[in-house]
């Protein structure tokens, strides 16, 4: 049996709110094998998105650990750990969260700061991934200037541009329309069909079972269903 | 991040926010400018001051004085101190670095130029001297060319003595100087009066019987003596005689300077006013009582050898330390007076005085700076977003700390660059008022202001490592947004 590229083992996530302890995860425990769409439903509250940062070392666990293809993420110094979201992780979310003022190309190349890419290479890089996402034409459009779906679309190309190892898309189609959502989820499993790793927390049971792999739902801070053996719905083939 | 695309960020979030920018720099840039101006003002100073003392000579001359200073009281044992006199004027000229020595040797005279006569002091120097940068100041006319030239200099104040406005008009003219000056000899003749015969008549006087009474004997001696003094003084002073000497102006040097640069209104080659320098002290009860201090009224007679002077002026090599030349002379027992060292004083001065400016700059920049601070706070409240989105990307916290203090360091360059340029500015108006109003009132022009390469670079400096410090502190609070809440919060 192949070691999962990412582990969760009863990891912990509780915020003080001086008179009462709000546990937003609660020994979660899941695996997410390489290459593997992983989607995680629940309501809101339920600790997806908690789950979604912990896992990208943008937040720390109360206990428990979150375990990358062998090393535990708390092993790593703050500086390894802004290394591996340079370099291996893609994220986009629900409302975008492109930077206002910087063009669609800026946006994308954004990613790119923080690796030794020239800044011809990271121009380069960055129309040729709008380009690839259908947005040739809305390279030195800024946000306002685009509809929802290209957002997203210049969200995806930014957490792609990199060539990352995981993809974590944190409800990526709540903003959109349905068709805009439909554009955005193909585009998710093509992404994946070319062997990026992608975990999804969506409200759309519909869209994780259809697309992802694997489904788990979440509920109060737990894992209810999906564990690690059992999946909510259809695997897609 | 490379500090290249640190820098294209920070200008281009600068840009966004132009009005902000616009005043936040504006406000370093007042203040570098007064911060530029008062040091300039300093520098100017210091600068016109070492200008002058060069243009002088002084860094190169210095003042030689006999160990016992008469103003200074009470007056210590000079019972072994040596006399400034032709030999000890040798001994200091054979000191390595020395170029020349010559003594003050100065004289009253009465002078006439052309219906002009009125009484001034002349002084006598070797034509080396006038040669130096001490005296070679001419407004018109050359300086003599040797000792026993029959040519005077004089300086501009004749001028005004003698009525003549053009310094070239009195070149070439006739001066006459005269003295009447006494002699030991005639002082002396009266003490011993008729000879013989005036002995005899004292001799009568004495109780022949009593001269063994020793209290007699001292109350005769007292008499005799104080006697003999005054028939000297009345015999000094009534039998003088007169010097006169005619001279053609050959040149008009700058004013008189001060105090410690003695020079006279009138200067005369030395071989040539020897006459006058040598002839003995003249009326003037208070050149007699000097003579009697110094010990060189009986030593007038004594010839050029055994004159001792008040006051030597040593002009040295530049390229030597004046430390060097100072201890050797004041190792033979003399005191000495330099410019130089007065110089390291008054620099001394000017750093506290520079100090003073600079700290009312100084002030003047950090409150520009706090503007600095609350631009950059109000800066990472509208980013935050921006900020949780480059950690999610992968921006480390130093990424997100150099991110905004190169902002600041942005501002405070733009601010300081302009600061200096429009302090530049202030001082090159201010300047230009303040020598129109020394031209209409007569006074020399000199420049106000001075912006050496040491104030730029430090006026460098003081801004842009003032607005990093003001920056250092949002900077820090940027860096520890968290990602999770500021993407949150959308």
């Amino acid at each position: 049996m192949a070691e999962p590229y990412i582990r969760t083992v009863d990891l912990c996530r509780y915020y003080d709110r001086g008179h009462h302890v709000v546990k937003a995860l609660d020994h979660v425990s899941i695996t997410v094998d390489r290459g593997q769409f992983l989607g995680i439903v629940g309501s809101s509250g339920s600790g997806k998105t908690t789950l979604l940062n912990l896992l990208a070392g943008l937040d720390t666990p109360t206990s428990g650990m979150v375990d990358l293809n062998g090393t535990p993420l708390s092993k790593m110094s703050r500086r390894q750990l802004s290394a591996y979201r340079a370099q291996k992780v893609g994220m986009i979310f629900q409302s975008f969260n492109l930077i206002s003022h910087y063009t669609a190309l800026q946006n994308v190349e954004t990613a790119l700061y923080f690796s030794t890419r020239t800044p011809a290479e990271r121009r380069r890089l960055a129309a040729a991934a709008l380009e690839q996402l259908g947005l040739a034409d809305r390279i030195t459009h800024r946000p306002a200037d685009l509809s929802g779906g290209e957002q997203q679309r210049v969200a995806v190309a930014r957490a792609v541009v990199k060539n990352p190892e995981i993809l974590y898309a944190d409800e990526p189609t709540g903003n959109l329309d349905f068709e805009n959502s439909a554009q955005i989820a193909t585009l998710l499993t093509e992404l994946n069909k070319g062997g990026l790793t992608i975990v999804m927390v969506t409200h759309n049971l519909e869209m994780a079972q259809q697309e992802a792999h694997r489904t788990i739902r979440m509920q109060y801070g737990h894992v209810v269903e999906g564990t690690p053996s059992t999946v909510v719905g259809e695997k897609r083939p | 991040m490379t500090m290249r695309d640190l820098i294209v960020i920070s200008t281009g979030n600068l840009v966004r926010m132009k009005l902000r920018t616009f005043l936040t720099t504006a406000g370093i840039l007042i203040a570098i400018a007064a911060f530029v101006a008062m040091l300039s003002f300093g520098a100017g100073n210091q600068e016109y001051i070492e200008r002058e003392f060069n243009n002088l000579g002084l860094f190169s001359t210095m003042q030689v004085y006999p160990k016992y200073n008469p103003n200074r009281e009470p007056a210590p044992d000079t019972s072994n101190a040596p006399e400034l006199d032709r030999s000890a004027l040798e001994r200091i000229a054979a000191i390595p670095g020395v170029n020349l020595v010559y003594p003050f040797d100065a004289f009253n005279v009465t002078v006439r130029i052309g219906d002009s006569t009125f009484s001034s002091k002349a002084q006598a120097l070797p034509s080396a001297a006038v040669k130096t940068k001490l005296f070679s100041r001419m407004v018109a006319g050359t300086a003599f060319d040797s000792n026993s030239s029959r040519q005077a200099m004089v300086t501009e104040d004749i001028l005004k003595r003698v009525g003549i406005s053009s310094p070239d008009s009195i070149i070439g003219l006739k001066l006459t100087l005269s003295a009447r000056v006494s002699t030991v000899d005639s002082g002396v003749a009266r003490i011993v009066g008729d000879g013989p015969g005036m002995l005899m008549r004292r001799a009568r006087g004495l109780r022949m019987d009593s001269l063994g009474n020793t209290d007699y004997l001292n109350k005769v001696l007292r008499v005799e003596a104080s006697e003999a003094f005054k028939r000297f003084l009345d015999g000094y002073m009534s039998n003088q005689r007169e010097i006169t000497d005619t001279l053609i102006i050959c040149g008009v040097r700058e004013g008189a300077r001060g105090f410690r640069i003695r020079g006279e209104q009138i200067i005369v080659p030395m071989t040539t006013a020897s006459r006058f320098t040598q002839g003995g002290p003249t009326g003037n009860p208070m050149e007699i009582f000097g003579a009697l201090r110094s010990g060189t009224l009986f030593s007038q007679s004594g010839g050029a050898d055994s004159k001792t002077f008040p006051q030597v002026t040593i002009d040295f090599d530049p390229k030597v330390f004046y430390k060097s030349i100072r201890d050797s002379v004041e190792a033979m027992g003399f005191r000495t007076f330099s410019f130089a060292a007065e110089f390291e004083q008054i620099q001394k001065m000017f750093v506290y005085f520079d100090m003073a400016l600079g700290v009312v700059g100084l002030i003047a920049l950090i409150t520009a700076s706090l503007g600095i601070v609350n631009t950059m706070v109000m800066s990472i409240t509208e980013r935050r977003k921006e900020i949780g989105v480059l950690k999610s990307l992968g921006a480390d916290e130093i990424d997100i700390r150099w991110l905004f203090l190169v902002e600041s360091g942005v501002i405070g360059a733009i601010g300081t660059v302009g600061g200096i340029f429009f302090g530049w500015v202030i001082t090159r108006i201010v300047s230009a008022v303040a020598q129109a109003y020394m031209r209409s009132e007569g006074i020399p022009e000199m420049d106000l202001f001075s912006l050496p390469p040491w104030l730029i670079l430090m006026s460098l400096g003081v801004g842009i490592g003032v607005s990093l410090i003001a920056g250092y502190y949002p900077a820090a609070r940027a860096a520890r947004v968290d990602p999770v809440e500021a993407l949150r919060n959308e």
